[in-house]
């Protein structure tokens, strides 16, 4: 009985064996064969990077923006220390936005060499565009660093040499199929890098190809990524993260609700920047007269884009600190008026008005200042303060302002390529800039009066040091 | 007529039955004549048997041919006695000393506690019985001497930071594996993954752990105490033996206590938060068991219901328990134990901490500006704007869980013995969120008149864990040596499924996602096993010198490929040298009569989460199409991070154990300890777990117990603990450090050289002439507080028992997150910073918003007395208590250093505290109670 009983046991526990493994466990998650080799993975992929792009947007905007005098930071939620430019190697926001940049290239240039060519339905278009964000990459690399490694612990590029390889995949990217805003890219490119009539070159091909043009970063307030800068400018209701410089009141917020899926875009690069470009060569070459004529044509796109209506009496500039920020539309600021809005007036049915921002394009530019740009100061400081208004909340002012990042402590101690000194590991800041780092975005307000002035003009600043290489680069 | 027969036998058998029993009468006393209440009689070999009344007394009806009694009661050494002539028995039961308890966890099989190394901590039912507390973390706060059990908050279901020798992983929490009766339960103590963010107090699986039929806990605490269990077994082992009855006369008890729950004003800010938030609350548990059995089977069954309405306006909770245990002795050789267990959860949240919805983090934060500059007037209507969103809040939790466990034991031989326990756990959650449109509207976030804006977030847990152990233990003897050998194997598997839904534009009066315009999910699940063999030999030389050594060969799903079986060695020794025949002659064992000295090396384990070893990608949703994204680099090198533990110990007893002193020193060294610092980013690779870090605690562990008074009927004994800890990050395997909690401003953080979890931020050193330096990313405290410990005393007299357990912990820093966000908003700003700097930007000033976290809290005072029989002889041992719980504190700084809404950022993450923060303190309860049994 006994052995009949044990018997039994075993072959129980032999046929069911599987019954019984309790190791067997599952990853329910993707493997690489799932995305290398499976059909139309190459257009997953490039949603991918499109999606890596906006979170990359999303982590240079909100910094850059601190960083310049667009904004001041009144709340913990975001940084603190870059609104005071104390950029330091350990600050976690310089090495999230570093990962950001080399997470594009990785995703960029798995998708050329592994993605693409192992899909069947590979197109040249989709290769052009995983050249363009390898490019996008490089390019921004450029613009926020002193200098940055090319892959893993490599040594470091500095942002010239950055800007080379960006120019060099926009240029891959335009052989395979030319899109306008891969040349406004390049024409960026040599903006930065003071060659002026490549960058002018470049320019003129992406106006010819549109003349209104717009590439932009997408977020999806859903599934996430939503945009950051909305969240700071608007979804934050009472927490006032952000609070506009008065001059550029009337520009925020930029971004505000959109839908429940998915959150306003940020046009990354927009035929406006081509028309700049154009301009500031103009200028440079002492041709006003070519240069107001398409300052009139810019005007005439900005006006074109349009408005947002937005109900932002939920923001309250005065509600913590009464009276610290301009609130009503009677105030002037540096002199000009109209400049700030009332965001908190009820109508007769004792709704909130809502206020029209601009949201893709706006400015304060008049004919009258376009026709006052008689001499090459008065048009650079013209164009620089409509560059600011224009760009607001997309992180150019910084860039405007010769501002560059230093590369975070998390690579320095984990690559021996950078070392203490070396490419990369300083920050650029303008002597001129350092200066007045704790006055960027200082204000003095008189309610009684409705007058407020700005503590110091950054874009006067700028064009006074224009014979700095970093900054006004055809000057 | 056979029918007719056989009843007139049974009759006359039973007639002669009841004439031939002996009424047996007497009472069970311990050595100072004090009766002992409750203490178990029975006939042996049979199931008749009784239990003594509140004045130790019983009465037991022997049957005829019987004439042995045994008689047992907790901490005391059974007995067994022959009848004789008289009808009268009278018995005085030998206190029973600590040492020869049987201490079951970590040992494979029960072992004496005199042969082990290793120490233990043991809370036992008469401790567990006195206390209010329905939650494991309040049992073992000031009740386990060398635990350090932090509260973070007084809402319902939250988690407390257990922790007892240091941080010893930047990868995991501190909590200790629970054990259930030889089953690993779910000991989640952090928000799951897909869990509800509320702020920032996350809920916690201990909280409904059922406590209400505990015969005792014993709680190890990492190292060679916890070799065996292999695994994730370094935090410790919190092991809960449930009550499975005793053999003797079924009996029967009643339980209700009724309380009053206030809020703990005494740190607010403003006063006007209490009275917009808080209200006075009512709790009423109701519990009732049966229990009894004899030699070969025996039970025990509790329910219990529990309701209170908390001191917030809208919390509220509702618990639901029943228990059941047995044992039976099958034949003489094949034994079973079994229990099981089931506990319904159910409660309600406030939002807290970092969250705007947080009218308690928001109003004292002052986000509402200075609340005592409200006229009488505004402030009427704004609180009652506060407590229209409490009203409207509506955050709920519901938590079933199933415990089963089974233990067969054989007695292959008279010395060879199997055992084997098999057991299942299953704890299913759900957290749910709503926000009306009204509620949106009522906190501001929407605008008046929107109706298509309403949220619904759900998250389930499913946790479903298999447990088994089998065992061989086998006693030999030889010569002056004695050998207890045990070699067996073990697993367990856990199943951790996580779903979580979420609706969007909505209309209110739903709580179903089918009436939600747009619907979203994600599911989570984490899948592990783990299994090895173990072996543990532990030999006697005459009963005075012990010596164990054993070891694990562990392997568990979690590791990466190209690791194996891990090997786990222990080895320890102890040496009674009080009970050496020298000593017990000589004078000084008069004085101190138990010299004990002890030592071991052990190593135990806590794994990487499941699946963090291998190499993933993520398809995400984007903009309603497919994105492919990198996603997990992968580790094939993973391995559990291993902390080596040395230990030296005495333990001294004097005056015949009326003075006890513990002391331990420890040293342990976590290696290959798992850090997840970012990748170098120019890899543009997420973080991934590895084994580069390494982590030192070393510290000293002491406790006192003291029987001070023993004279006539009073009886008064204390008790106290210190323990010190100090921690520092050896190495981080070259990594940059890495933030594990609290924000960009300040935050706790990794690094090495310092301790792990530190308090990081700007530093303001003032020159001599005044002017200020300010030195980025420094040392700005310690977020543990090194020093801590418990005290408390019991007294009776008589039939009159008092007892206070208190608890305190120094050396520590806190940030004032409160008091950080007040500033800021401008609405308190006098006097918190040096004058000659007020102007700075906030974040070169974070260090004017720290504190010491000192703090002494009592946590329970009682008093209860046993009335014996009242109104009949059928209600006996009537007993009435009342209790008072956190009466008293004493704390450094102006806030509560326990409360914390920092939560866990991952699941099971580390968990630093550190920041005071948003959420509510420990209430202040009142409660009376009744138990009578029948």
């Amino acid at each position: 009985m006994k052995k009949l009983i044990i018997f039994s046991f075993l072959l129980a526990f032999m046929g069911c064996s599987d019954v019984v493994d309790f190791t067997e466990v599952e990853n329910p998650n993707l493997s690489e064969a799932s995305v290398v080799g499976q059909l139309n993975s190459s257009t997953i992929w490039l949603s991918g990077i499109e999606r890596q792009l906006s979170l990359l947007v999303n982590e240079f905007v909100i910094n850059a923006e601190i960083v310049s005098d667009n904004y001041t930071n009144v709340e913990t939620f975001f940084n603190q220390f870059l609104d005071e430019l104390a950029i330091i190697a350990q600050d976690d926001d310089i090495a999230d936005l570093q990962f950001d940049l080399h997470r594009l290239r990785e995703m960029a240039v798995f998708g050329k060499e592994q993605v693409g060519p192992a899909d069947e339905n590979y197109t040249a278009e989709i290769e052009a565009e995983y050249n363009y964000f390898e490019g996008l990459a490089y390019m921004y690399s450029g613009m926020y660093f002193t200098g940055l490694p090319a892959e893993a612990g490599g040594v470091p590029l500095t942002d010239a040499e950055n800007y080379a390889q960006a120019i060099s995949l926009f240029d891959a990217a335009i052989a395979l199929i030319s899109k306008p805003e891969y040349h406004l890219a390049k024409a960026r490119v040599h903006y930065l890098l003071g060659n002026q009539a490549e960058a002018v070159s470049a320019a003129t091909a992406a106006t010819d190809a549109s003349a209104d043009f717009l590439r932009f970063a997408s977020f999806d307030e859903q599934e996430e990524p939503d945009n950051t800068m909305e969240l700071a400018l608007y979804e934050r209701g009472t927490f006032d993260d952000l609070q506009p410089l008065p001059t550029l009141d009337f520009l925020d917020p930029k971004y505000s609700f959109n839908t429940a899926q998915v959150d306003d875009p940020v046009y990354y690069l927009k035929a406006e920047e081509a028309w700049l470009i154009q301009i500031e060569a103009a200028i440079a070459d002492g041709d006003l007269g070519t240069a107001r004529t398409i300052m009139g044509a810019l005007l005439d796109l900005v006006n074109a884009r349009g408005t947002k209506s937005v109900d932002d009496a939920i923001e309250g500039r005065t509600e913590r600190n009464p009276k610290s920020r301009p609130d009503s539309s009677c105030v002037v600021v540096n002199g000009r008026a109209g400049l700030v809005l009332d965001r908190n007036e009820v109508d007769m049915d004792g709704r909130n008005v809502l206020v029209d921002i601009p949201n893709i394009s706006g400015t304060s530019l008049t004919q009258a200042d376009i026709d006052s740009m008689t001499d090459e100061d008065t048009a650079l400081e013209i164009l620089y303060r409509t560059r600011q208004e224009i760009f607001i909340a997309e992180g150019l002012r910084m860039v405007d302002m010769g501002v560059k990042f230093v590369i975070s402590e998390t690579e320095q101690l984990q690559n021996d390529n950078v070392t203490a000194g070396g490419i990369g590991t300083e920050a650029q800041i303008p002597s001129y800039i350092q200066n007045v780092a704790n006055q960027l975005d200082a204000i003095t307000y008189d309610p009684g009066t409705c007058t407020a002035t700005t503590v110091v003009n950054v874009t006067e600043i700028l064009v006074a040091n224009k014979a700095d290489k970093a900054v006004l680069p055809f000057n | 007529m056979k029918k007719i027969s056989l009843l007139l036998a049974m009759t006359i058998f039973t007639i002669g039955s009841i004439i031939a029993q002996r009424n047996i009468t007497g009472t069970v006393t311990d050595n100072d004549g004090e009766p002992l209440i409750g203490a178990s009689i029975i006939v042996k070999g049979t199931s008749t048997g009784t239990v003594t009344d509140i004045d130790g007394s019983y009465t037991l009806e022997v049957p005829s041919g019987s004439s042995v009694l045994m008689i047992s009661y907790t901490g005391f050494n059974s007995q067994e006695i022959s009848l004789g002539a008289s009808n009268v028995l009278d018995v005085i039961l030998e206190q029973g000393i600590a040492l020869t308890e049987i201490v079951v966890s970590g040992q494979g099989s029960g072992i004496q506690r005199k042969r082990l190394s290793t120490q233990v901590d043991v809370i036992d039912a008469e401790a567990i019985d006195k206390l209010p507390a329905n939650q494991l973390d309040q049992l073992l706060q000031s009740n386990a001497p060398g635990a350090q059990v932090r509260l973070s908050s007084g809402q319902p279901g939250t988690a407390a930071i257990i922790r007892t020798r240091g941080p010893i992983s930047a990868n995991s929490s501190a909590t200790p594996v629970v054990i259930i009766d030889g089953i690993r339960v779910d000991n989640l103590n952090s928000n799951p993954e897909l869990g509800i963010n509320t702020g920032g107090a996350d809920i916690s699986a201990l909280a409904d752990i059922p406590v209400e039929s505990i015969e005792k806990i014993e709680y190890i605490k990492g190292g060679a105490a916890t070799t065996l269990y292999g695994a994730d077994a370094a935090n410790g082992v919190i092991q809960i033996i449930t009550k499975k009855g005793r053999p003797g006369q079924q009996t029967a008890f009643f339980e209700t206590r009724l309380g009053n729950i206030q809020a703990e004003e005494k740190w607010l800010r403003f006063d006007r938060t209490g009275e917009a938030i808080f209200e006075p609350g009512f709790s009423q548990e109701y519990k009732a068991g049966l229990s009894g059995g004899s030699e070969k089977f025996s039970y025990n069954v509790i329910g219990s219901l529990y309701k209170d309405d908390s001191f917030n306006d809208l919390n509220e909770q509702i618990r639901r328990s029943f228990n059941f245990g047995l044992t039976s002795n099958m034949t003489d050789k094949l034994s079973y134990t079994g229990s099981f267990s089931y506990t319904g959860f159910e409660y309600n949240l406030d939002y807290n901490a970092n969250t705007s919805f947080s009218r308690f983090s928001a109003a004292e934060g002052g986000a509402f500006g200075n609340l005592d500059d409200f006229t009488d007037e505004d402030w009427e209507v704004f609180k009652q704007d506060l407590r229209d969103r409490g009203a409207l809040t509506d955050i709920t939790q519901r938590i079933n869980r199933l415990v089963a466990s089974n233990k067969l034991t054989y007695n292959i031989l008279p010395s060879l013995t199997a055992n084997l326990t098999v057991g299942v756990e299953n704890r299913g959650s759900r957290q749910q969120e709503i926000g009306t449109n009204a509620f949106q509207i009522q906190i501001g976030s929407i605008p008046a008149g929107t109706t298509d804006q309403a949220y619904l977030n759900r998250s389930v847990r499913n946790v479903f864990t298999t447990s088994g152990d089998f065992n061989l233990r086998h006693e030999g003897r030889y010569n002056e040596f004695d050998f207890i050998t045990i070699a067996g194997g073990n697993f367990f598997r856990t199943n951790d499924r996580q779903e979580r839904l979420e609706g969007d534009q909505g209309v209110d009066g739903t709580s179903s996602v089918n009436n939600f315009s747009t619907r979203t999910s994600e599911d989570f699940l984490l899948e592990n096993a783990n299994y090895g063999i173990y072996f543990l030999e532990n030999i006697g030389w005459r009963d005075l010198l012990f010596l164990e050594f054993g070891g694990r060969f562990d392997q568990n799903t979690n590791a990466g490929d190209d690791v194996g079986f891990q090997f786990l060695p222990k080895i320890g020794l102890t040496y009674n040298i009080s009970d050496h025949d020298f000593y017990a002659n000589s004078g000084i064992s008069s004085v101190m009569n138990s010299l004990r000295i002890r030592a071991n090396y052990g190593e135990a384990t806590n794994f990487a989460q499941p699946f963090s070893q291998d190499r993933t990608f993520v398809l995400e949703s984007f903009l309603g199409g497919p994105a492919f994204r990198f996603d997990n680099p992968g580790n094939r090198d993973l391995k559990s991070e291993r902390v080596k533990t040395t230990e030296v110990g005495i333990d001294l007893g004097f005056f015949d154990y009326r003075l006890n002193l513990e002391a331990t020193y420890y040293d342990a060294t976590t290696v290959d300890a798992l850090f997840t610092p970012d990748n170098i980013p120019s890899s543009g690779q997420l973080e991934q777990v590895t084994n580069i870090g390494e982590i030192s605690n070393t510290g000293w562990e002491f406790a006192m117990r003291a029987n001070i008074i023993r004279s006539g009927k009073h009886d008064l004994n204390i008790n106290a603990s210190y323990n010190y800890n100090e921690n520092v990050v050896e190495s981080s395997g070259g990594a940059a450090p890495f933030n594990v909690g609290g924000f960009l401003v300040i935050g706790t953080w990794v690094q090495e050289g310092q301790t792990l979890g530190f308090l990081r931020g700007t530093k303001a050193v003032e020159n001599a002439d005044g002017t200020f330096e300010f030195e980025q990313n420094a040392f700005l405290g310690n977020s543990f507080a090194p020093h801590f410990g418990s005290f408390g005393l019991n007294y009776s007299y008589g039939k009159f028992n008092f007892f206070a357990t208190a608890d305190y912990q120094f050396g520590g820093t806190n940030v004032d997150l409160s008091l950080l966000l007040r500033y800021i908003r401008g609405v308190e700003t006098e006097g918190v910073v040096p004058e000659a700097i007020a102007g700075r930007p906030f974040f070169d000033l974070v260090q004017y918003f720290t504190d010491d976290s000192d703090f002494v809290k009592v946590r329970n005072i009682g008093a209860s007395y046993d009335f014996g029989s009242i109104l009949t002889d059928k209600l006996k041992n009537v007993r009435l208590g009342i209790n008072m719980t956190n009466p008293f504190n004493w704390t450094a700084a102006d806030f509560d250093p326990e409360t914390t809404g920092s939560g866990v950022g991952n699941q099971n993450g580390f968990a630093s505290g550190g920041f005071a923060y948003g959420t509510e303190s420990l209430p202040r309860i009142i409660m009376g109670s009744l138990k009578f049994s029948f």
